[in-house]
Parts: structure tokens; C-alpha cells; sequence
């Protein structure tokens, strides 16, 4: 069983993830309401992926996958970075930050882990 | 998927769109809010920074419900708002027009 950790501040975006990695995949989730918090659980509770909203108050997505690189302990974990984002722009700059994918809301839940897993080779 | 888990999920994600839907009706009162104040000359940069960052996050959840005309109106009113706003007539009438319709479409969804 994959271990995923969601970090979103907001509360409806997580539950649906969450629901949809759990229900459809079967996967073990832990959920993050901050940057901050997910910084905490990341390094405690060691996640295969996170799946990381971009836009956060205060510490957000990019600021958070900084620091999760400087950290030993989590600068190994594949981030992928969850946007409402649609420009081009905005893509691009997300992705040059060396996450290891950019999914776009709204996503589809009946199909949200195969992407996860075809991005990670877990299929 | 099984037909068994899609449904489980289908039905698990009604519940939550119930749970959360006093919250997606609260975001849409404030596009409704922010389009009156445009009208009426009173909408700050202020209002209009919240309104597009409502806007955003109702274009990233609508669409996970199934609502993806939902989504691609909240992405216009975020846009809008997003920019430097045109302040004439025919906007701020767009923009009331869009939150009616995301009012209704949020209303419709079984």
C-alpha cells in the first residue's frame, strides 16, 4: 500500500483527494492544512509523494517544496504540485522548480491516482 | 474500478459535496457581493483581490464535483478580478451574471 501526503489549505480540495487516493486506490493518506504542517508530517511520517497545493497562505506550494528539499529528511520524497492554474506561464514556472509533475484542478477523482501512480512508475 | 468502489465513491463524494456546500454557497455571495460593489463604484483593490482568490477556489472544486461549466466561469470571474479591472458597465454586469450562474448551477447539482 502506497503512502500519500495531501497538502492543501483547503479543507474541500483535501477531502476529495484524500477520498479518492483512499477509496479508489487504496492508498494510506495523511492530510496537511499548511505548508508548516506539511513540513511536520512529511518529515515524521515519511510519505512515498506529496501532492502539494500551489496557492497556500503563508508559506505556499513552492516555498513549502523549498524547504522540503533543504530537509535530509524529506528532500528525497517526489513532490507533485497541484494548481488551478491553467496559463502556460504559470506552468512552466511551477514546473522549473523541480517538482515532479504539475496536476491541474479540478481533477477528475475516479481518475486521480492513475495519474499519481503513472507519474511515480506504480502501475 | 469496480462497480461496487465507483459507486462508493459516488456516493461518498455526494456526502462531502453536502458537507461543503454551504461553503461554496458562501464564496459564491461574495462574487455576488463584489459584482454589486463594482456596479455601484464601491469595490476596493481589496474586495477585488478576495474576489478573485474565491473566485480561484471555487474554479478548483467545481469542476472535482462535476460542475466543469462551474469551473470554467469561476476561472473568468478569477481572470477578471485578476487583472486590472475594467470598471464599466458591461463588466461589472458579466460578473453578476457569472456568480447568478454559479448560484444556479450549485443549486442544480444532485
Amino acid at each position: 500500500m502506497h503512502r500519500v501526503l495531501i497538502i492543501d489549505d483547503e479543507d474541500d480540495i483535501r477531502e476529495v483527494a484524500a477520498l479518492s487516493l483512499e477509496t479508489v486506490a487504496g492508498w494510506e493518506v495523511m492530510v496537511a492544512s499548511s505548508g508548516a504542517q506539511g513540513l511536520a508530517r512529511a518529515a515524521t511520517y515519511q510519505p512515498e509523494a506529496i501532492l502539494l497545493d500551489v496557492m497556500m497562505p503563508g508559506m505556499d506550494g513552492p516555498a513549502t517544496f523549498r524547504e522540503l528539499q533543504k530537509n535530509p529528511a524529506t528532500a528525497h520524497i517526489p513532490v507533485m504540485l497541484l494548481t488551478a492554474k491553467v496559463q502556460a506561464t504559470d506552468r512552466t514556472r511551477f514546473a522549473g522548480l523541480g517538482v515532479r509533475a504539475v496536476l491541474t484542478k479540478p481533477f477528475d477523482p475516479l481518475t486521480l491516482s492513475q495519474q499519481v501512480a503513472g507519474i511515480l512508475g506504480w502501475n | 474500478m469496480s462497480e461496487a468502489n465507483e459507486s462508493l465513491l459516488a456516493n461518498a463524494m455526494d456526502r462531502l459535496w453536502v458537507k461543503f456546500l454551504p461553503q461554496m454557497e458562501e464564496r459564491v455571495a461574495k462574487l455576488e457581493k463584489a459584482a454589486e460593489s463594482l456596479m455601484s463604484g464601491a469595490l476596493s483593490e481589496e474586495d477585488q483581490r478576495r474576489a478573485s482568490a474565491e473566485a480561484h477556489k471555487l474554479a478548483g472544486v467545481l469542476g472535482t464535483f462535476g460542475l466543469q461549466q462551474g469551473t470554467k466561469l469561476a476561472r473568468e470571474a478569477e481572470e477578471v478580478y485578476a487583472g486590472t479591472l475594467d470598471r464599466s458597465p458591461a463588466v461589472s454586469e458579466r460578473l453578476t451574471q457569472i456568480a447568478e450562474q454559479l448560484r444556479g448551477m450549485i443549486a442544480g447539482r444532485k
